[in-house]
């Protein structure tokens, strides 16, 4: 029989005990209360982490195709390919793991043998594996050792074309060329996959999942014609080693629809192995990033200003002195030339400075000054006429608008510009406007982008863009034509001449600014000659390009030949049957 | 047949005699029992027929996947092949004679 002090003291016991469990009901509750409702939004989020993940599901990136006569080649691809990795922390025989991937690689085991015992929980074995060696290595069944996809980008013409494709960098992104100006339309839009995951973070398939599927990159078909393309770099590397030059550059295009038919730069690289390129300048297209003085290239626009105004005329005449006093400098023509009265066309085909300066003057109303009104007509003919100033739109990575000065500059600089000198332009512009003179006065937009191939397979045309139906009188860029013939018959691009066809042509030998713009380079130039065939219906407008030749003398020696030598192999292989 | 005939045979068949089969609450119970067990018995058929076919479909797609892959690097391999270097570099080339001048009919 317990005692009164017994029962108390076990009752209090009891009391303890109850009050301890309601205590810790109570601290669970508030417990509760505290994760359930106050908390309740971040440990939803907090599950959601665990149990949801978010995948992006990647979109193939469109490929780039050129024309192969009535065909198409392969430009730029896509090729998944493997790359194997060990964990070598679930390696426990890395010797003979090490032979074996070795003997499947053709390889000695040393290397891979070494990477294993580095000690990393991740080592890179080798890269792009085709399917035959990933399946045998697969068989293997070999602990620590896996494999994953890696897409890589495939240039199969190697250096063809490299700085018109560009590159796709480690990231993915284009870089220079078509692959950087076309990035976001050939890498397409990856999709995305919210799945419920296992507890090894492996996507469970429940009805709930969102996934968005991947919309692949367009792929497109461009204008460059593969054999034009091969044979303008090999003519082009071969006149630029002649002479010595460091680099040089070609473009041909359709002077009826604005197609850029070749675009080669000497020195190029191989896009599949940008890495081995020392010098970043050789990533960019130059026919589209370099501006430059064309020199008296330039002066067939100061010509064809002229004929369109009627302020002049193929048999119009001026005394060549040899000298212009303009603002207080003497402006010379080349070697210090003199003629005498000479015609307008003897100006273009001798190349005379005074002579463009002339039809400065005249476009003014008074042959014997330079006008702001002349030099207004002047500024508005080579920038809203022919294009100069602007960007031409073409689909390639940093193109250069070029520089042309206002009417308000002094008159010394415009009548520099009347000849090439103190204005800068880029191939891709020249072309553009010696091609609106080859087809009676229409100004086409160059472009590449010939077809465009949805993600979906269906196919666009692309259509050519005139700019300006009316930039010169039919009659005027006939007069203009027949006056470049004669640089080819006679003049400075004699040696483009071919029996039998029409070639017209003009040279341009410019000069190099100093870098602080105090004067030109001495002993340096710029070699150019732009010139199309047959003049009676153009086939091609092409213009050649020389940088800082290391032969003596003028644009005639140095770009003519490789002008010649193309448009010889063109006339061919469009099998233009001559006119005489 | 017309409308009114149907009518009286339907009126007919409007006295029927009551069934003779009775189930008490136990039979009832097994009778449900069973049905429950036959639908799980089926949904669980279905869910492994469903299983197997989701495992077939993930083995036909890493087949597509594969096949694709080496399609895809034939096309690759095909394209190296025919590019103008390899053309260039190849012994049928090098026996070609240069192209002499051309003859137009007239």
């Amino acid at each position: 029989m317990t005692t009164y002090s017994e029962q108390l003291y076990q009752r209090r016991r009891l009391g303890w005990l109850i009050g301890a469990l309601v205590l810790f009901g109570f601290i669970i509750a508030v417990r509760l209360v505290q994760i359930q409702l106050l908390q309740h939004n971040y440990y939803l989020i907090k599950a959601a982490s665990i149990h949801q993940r978010k995948y992006e599901i990647p979109a193939k990136r469109g490929e780039l195709f050129i024309h192969d006569g009535e065909n198409t080649a392969p430009l730029v691809l896509n090729e998944t390919l493997k790359l194997l990795y060990a964990d070598p922390t679930f390696i426990t025989d890395k010797v003979k793991t090490a032979r074996a991937i070795a003997e499947v690689l053709g390889e000695s085991p040393e290397r891979i043998y070494g990477l294993l015992g580095k000690g990393g929980e991740y080592e890179v074995l080798a890269r792009r594996l085709t399917s035959v060696i990933s399946d045998k290595i697969t068989a293997l069944k070999l602990a620590g050792i896996g494999l994953t996809d890696q897409t890589y980008r495939v240039y199969p013409e190697g250096t063809l074309a490299g700085q018109v494709a560009g590159f796709v960098n480690a990231d993915g992104l284009g870089q220079y060329g078509i692959e950087e100006f076309l990035n976001p339309d050939l890498g397409g839009t990856p999709g995305l996959l919210k799945a419920k995951t296992d507890t090894r973070g492996i996507p469970i398939a429940t009805s709930d999942n969102v996934i968005r599927q991947p919309k692949d990159g367009n792929s497109y078909v461009l204008t460059i014609d593969r054999n034009m393309q091969a044979q303008a770099e090999k003519y082009l590397a071969a006149g630029v080693q002649a002479v010595g030059a460091p680099s040089g550059s070609v473009i041909i295009v359709d002077p009826f629809t604005g197609a850029v038919k070749a675009m080669a730069n000497y020195p190029s690289f191989d896009p599949n192995n940008y890495g081995a390129t020392t010098d970043y300048r050789d990533f960019a297209n130059a026919v589209v990033s370099d501006q430059f003085e064309p020199g008296s290239g330039f002066k067939v626009f100061t010509m064809s200003t002229g004929l369109d105004t009627g302020k002049v005329k193929p048999d119009t005449v001026y005394n060549d002195t040899g000298l212009e006093q303009i603002g207080g400098r003497d402006i010379r023509n080349a070697e210090n030339h003199q003629f005498g009265i000479q015609t307008m066309t003897d100006v273009i085909q001798k190349s005379l400075n005074t002579g463009v300066i002339f039809v400065l003057k005249t476009l003014g109303g008074d042959p014997t000054k330079i006008t702001a009104a002349g030099k207004k007509i002047f500024y508005d003919y080579i920038t809203k006429h022919f294009g100069f100033g602007l960007r031409t739109g073409i689909e390639q990575a940093g193109e250069a608008a070029g520089q042309v000065n206002p009417p308000s500059t002094n008159d010394a600089t415009y009548a520099n510009m009347t000849f090439g000198q103190g204005i800068s332009v880029t191939m891709v512009q020249m072309v553009a406007a010696v091609s609106a003179i080859a087809n009676g006065g229409k100004l086409y937009e160059p472009y590449l982008v010939d077809q465009i191939i949805g993600s979906n397979g269906a196919k666009t045309t692309e259509k050519p863009k005139l700019i300006n139906a009316n930039v010169m009188s039919a009659q005027a860029a006939n007069d203009m034509s027949k006056m470049m013939i004669q640089v080819v018959e006679h003049g400075s691009g004699y040696l483009a001449k071919q029996k039998g066809y029409q070639i017209a042509g003009k040279t341009g030998t410019a000069q190099i600014p100093k870098p602080d713009g105090s004067g030109y380079i001495d002993g340096v130039n710029i070699g150019s000659f732009v010139g199309f065939a047959p003049v009676d219906h153009p086939r091609f407008v092409m213009m050649v390009r020389v940088n800082q030749p290391k032969v003596s003398g003028f644009a005639e020696s140095t770009t003519v030949p490789i002008f010649a030598n193309i448009s010889q192999w063109l006339l061919r292989y469009y099998a233009v049957p001559p006119s005489s | 047949m017309s409308t009114a005939t149907i009518a009286i045979r339907r009126n007919q068949q409007l006295i029927r005699p009551q069934a003779k089969l009775k189930l008490g609450p136990v039979s009832s119970g097994i009778m449900v029992t069973a049905v429950i067990a036959v639908l799980a018995l089926l949904y669980l058929n279905q869910i492994t027929k469903t299983s197997v076919f989701g495992y077939q479909l993930t083995e036909l797609q890493t087949m597509q996947g594969k096949i694709s892959g080496q399609r895809q690097e034939l096309a690759v391999e095909a394209a190296r092949l025919q590019s103008i270097q390899q053309v260039q570099s190849s012994n049928v080339v090098k026996t070609m004679v240069p192209e002499g001048p051309v003859s137009y009919a007239k």
